[in-house]
């Protein structure tokens, strides 16, 4: 890893620079809800921002997406994909990407994810985690790969770690903008580093965790919280690791129809339905049981399917809190 | 070919059978030689059918890959889109992507003894085994064993009834199970007094002998039939790792992406389109909710 120093007087200058890599998102204040919005001037973006409300995935996963349009009997793909920087993400969405791409990139891969993650640049900036943060217990509070850059606040501007070819293109093209790192920036990363750790109210102890989930599959917990659960697919959709689509076609004419994708949810009763109305998982208790499951399943590769966001919590309009209901039925097992 | 994963290529509808009132048979062939000359496929995979404009849906092959230059798809009518298939007509072209999932592992099981169970409709992706065991003729025995509701509702009866006439001389012994009387059971019943039953697919495992050290089980029916034939099997002492089954779930892809097909829980977690959709009994057994 390379370490450079970007002093506070040229980030407006750095930013700018930015727009030239392709279209500039960065986190931006609506109301009291963040969101990944374009941007063209640094006074709009929100730096010490918590979290907004979808992840990063809707640039390279769209809410909605036409995939293929049927034009004189023969389907086309609609791939679009421009250059866009994404700027601002945190720790805990560049694991979330990471576990996207696992999925998305893997053979065969997905045209239209590849093509917007090949020409996207990722710009992640440190954070102060919140009351639904617990990302440093899963270990996803860091990003050693995933970004382009990665700035860490410092008192008189920002460290910068440069994590691939590009990154190092783009401090070059700007080398008048950057300085080496001194002993003392060096002491306050540490510093920073340090209170930020001590910051996190929220832990889910990994120990054991899969399984202890998986032998506490009749738990009494699983029924009560999914007595409380809505169904209404809010942590799905916000979630930075959900991924799960549905796909429909739509004629636009007589003789053109498009195939569209969208978010799904496996809180839908149709979600694990089949061919003749079977269905594995009918009651609501199964689908909620299944969401935690799949968010607390193991890969040695990738990890939890889960980065510790806290989005699925602060969005949960029935306050289902997600480290709660793992430790409940953890300890449901005693 | 392209590389997007979600195009189809044009197949045409070289002829379409019914089978029952529900189910009829359509044999396929794509219109792209190239894309035809490169189509090969396993017993048990399955392919995404696509009806452009209306959507897609995935049904296992029910030909043997040994007989080449066409496959075939039973389709029972039972929503929109198969509905909508089943008003197509021989000519018709329709979309096909795939083949998809694993598929049994034929040439593991070669020179071992083979029992299908099929129940139902599970009849349609294990008479792709059934054919290639004969054709081939590298199994020991092969015996199948079919569940099915009445003598109106037997898939691929002609076949079915063939076998029971000659199968023996094919090395494959054919058992049916019926549950509703009919004049053409009882028929079926008197002349293969041994082999056709009233009940269920599991009575006829009753008197059934099989080495189980050289014999692998291959089951497909529906979800509430698997219980019931694993336990006569494991009641048999077959080792779970010789039973194979194929499933079904709501694949989207195809590809392991639209999570659709995911089962399991934090310990193990399968995509049916690419780990399955056949399974050991071993995997039921450590992935919670397979079966």
């Amino acid at each position: 890893m390379r370490y450079i120093k970007l002093p506070s007087e040229n980030f407006g200058k750095f930013f700018k620079s930015l727009g030239e890599w392709g279209t500039l998102y960065a986190p931006v204040k609506k109301g009291d809800i963040y969101s990944f919005q374009e941007v063209h001037d640094p006074a709009e973006i929100a730096l010490d921002y918590t979290r907004t409300m979808l992840p990063p995935k809707k640039f390279f996963f769209r809410p909605k997406e036409a995939i293929l349009r049927l034009k004189n009997g023969r389907w086309e793909e609609e791939i679009e994909a421009e250059p866009t920087v994404l700027f601002g993400l945190h720790s805990c969405d560049i694991h979330g990407l990471k576990i996207l791409d696992k999925v998305y990139l893997n053979e065969p891969a997905d045209p239209y994810y590849k093509s917007r993650r090949e020409k996207t640049l990722i710009i992640g900036i440190s954070c102060m985690p919140d009351e639904y943060c617990f990302c440093k217990s899963l270990g996803t509070h860091f990003a050693m790969e995933g970004f382009d850059l990665f700035l860490h606040e410092l008192p008189d501007g920002w460290l910068v770690r440069i994590g691939s070819v590009r990154g190092h293109e783009m401090a070059w093209e700007n080398s008048e903008l950057f300085e080496e790192v001194t002993d003392e920036d060096l002491a306050n990363f540490k510093e920073f580093e340090e209170k930020r750790a001590k910051a996190f109210q929220k832990e889910l102890p990994q120990e054991g965790l899969a399984d202890m989930l998986d032998l506490a599959y009749n738990s009494p917990v699983w029924k009560k919280y999914a007595e409380v659960c809505l169904a209404c697919g809010n942590c799905n959709m916000v979630c930075p690791t959900c991924r799960c689509y549905e796909v429909c076609d739509s004629w636009m004419d007589a003789y053109s129809s498009v195939r569209e994708r969208r978010y799904d949810s496996c809180f839908m009763e149709n979600h694990g339905l089949v061919a003749g109305g079977h269905n594995f998982r009918p009651t609501r208790l199964d689908r909620f049981r299944h969401r935690y499951y799949c968010k607390s399943y193991f890969d040695p590769t990738a990890g939890y399917n889960c980065v510790g966001c806290g989005r699925c919590d602060e969005f949960c309009p029935a306050k289902i809190e997600h480290v709660k209901v793992l430790e409940e039925v953890r300890g449901s097992l005693q | 070919m392209s590389e997007n994963p979600y195009q189809t290529y044009d197949a045409r509808i070289l002829e379409v059978k019914d089978l029952t009132s529900r189910e009829k048979l359509f044999t396929l062939r794509f219109l792209d030689p190239e894309v035809e000359a490169k189509f090969d496929f396993k017993p048990g995979q399955f392919v995404i059918v696509d009806i452009r404009g209306f959507g897609e849906f995935p049904i296992s092959i029910c030909s043997s890959p040994t007989r080449k230059g066409y496959f075939q798809l039973c389709i029972r009518k039972v929503g929109r889109m198969t509905k909508f298939v089943h008003k197509m007509n021989e000519g018709d072209v329709v979309g096909i992507r795939g083949p998809y999932g694993n598929g049994f592992p034929m040439e593991k099981m070669e020179g071992s003894n083979l029992i299908l169970v099929a129940g139902g409709l599970g009849m349609a992706p294990l008479r792709s085994v059934l054919w290639y065991a004969i054709d081939t003729g590298k199994y020991e025995n092969v015996w199948l064993l079919y569940g099915t509701k009445a003598y109106e509702d037997i898939l691929f009866r002609d076949e079915i009834i063939h076998l029971l006439k000659h199968g023996e001389a094919m090395n494959c012994s054919v058992k049916l199970a019926y549950e509703v009387e009919s004049p053409s059971c009882i028929y079926l019943e008197q002349g293969f007094s041994d082999r056709v039953c009233k009940g269920v697919v599991t009575d006829l495992f009753r008197g059934e002998e099989f080495d189980v050290n050289n014999t692998y089980a291959l089951i497909c029916g529906p979800p509430v039939m698997y219980k019931f034939v694993i336990r006569e099997l494991l009641d048999r002492k077959l080792s779970p790792g010789r039973i194979y089954m194929t499933l079904e779930r709501r694949m989207r892809c195809g590809v392991g992406k639209c999570g659709h097909c995911v089962v399991g829980t934090s310990v193990s977690m399968k995509y049916i389109c690419q780990d399955g959709p056949v399974f050991t009994y071993w995997d039921a057994l450590s992935t919670r909710g397979l079966i």
